[in-house]
């Protein structure tokens, strides 16, 4: 199957959600991995979406197939140009919220994936990216 | 794009609800509205929510189910939620998610056995 190595995808609504679930799901099926991976790395990206639409309201999803020295992976980047995170540590403790959510999207997502970074700056906007390497 | 329906089926006197495999916000949110006006209209004992097709449970999903089951214990009835796949389950640990008191079982005919063999509603 011709999978192209990378795209990208406005966030701004409910139905974007589900479209950036479905759009991680094809890509990391395709990328060959396992249904509990393809699971973890759609839900983070449910979570993550999510953040832009309820914090920002308007944001992107790029992604892109990674060939590093142990294999491929997927790397997902979700930008937005909202309020910004003030305090990031403070908002990978789990159960700390701001909104009527339960605290889990930033602390959960970096559980489920590989690796997460964040880089926000207040009144500027919010960069998550997230990656999951493909089990051997 | 218009989103999936909820259908709310009653089956003696307990309420069924099929969740479709990727739900988006408004049909979970359509899924807490109609299963408690069902539960008025019919005077059900309970809900059963199978999630047997559902292939990502995120926090949003989690908190309606946990909210749905709260305002039906609130009218006096039981929620089970049922079939959960391992990929799901292993996913909803690591995120941290919970379902609340919603009671869970491998499949709606164990959620059908549990709900008759309750106490009847007063």
């Amino acid at each position: 199957m011709a999978l192209p190595s990378l795209g990208e995808m406005s966030i701004g609504s409910e139905m974007d959600i589900v479209t950036a679930r479905k759009a991680v799901r094809e890509v990391a099926t395709a990328l060959g991995f396992g249904l509990t991976d393809v699971t973890r790395a759609v839900t983070a990206a449910s979570e993550l979406a999510r953040n832009i639409y309820t914090f920002a309201g308007q944001g992107v999803m790029h992604w892109r197939i990674l060939n590093g020295p142990s294999g491929a992976g997927l790397e997902l980047t979700f930008e937005d140009h909202g309020p910004g995170i003030p305090d990031v540590e403070l908002a990978l403790q789990p159960g700390y919220t701001t909104s009527k959510g339960m605290g889990m999207g930033l602390p959960g997502s970096q559980r489920l994936m590989d690796e997460l970074e964040i880089h926000s700056v207040v009144g500027q906007g919010t960069t998550v990216v997230v990656r999951k390497w493909r089990k051997k | 794009m218009s989103h999936e329906n909820i259908t709310v089926v009653k089956v003696r006197d307990v309420l069924l609800v099929t969740m479709p495999p990727d739900p988006d916000d408004t049909t979970i949110s359509a899924l807490q509205t109609e299963a408690i006006e069902a539960m008025e209209r019919h005077r059900a004992r309970g809900l059963v929510l199978d999630i047997s097709a559902v292939e990502t449970l995120d926090s949003f999903f989690a908190r309606t189910v946990a909210e749905t089951t709260r305002m039906i214990a609130l009218m006096g009835g039981q929620t089970i939620v049922a079939g959960m796949h391992p990929s799901v389950a292993i996913t909803a640990v690591q995120l941290g998610l919970t379902l609340g008191s919603a009671q869970t079982v491998l499949s709606v005919d164990r959620a059908l056995d549990r709900l008759a063999a309750a106490p009847p509603r007063r």
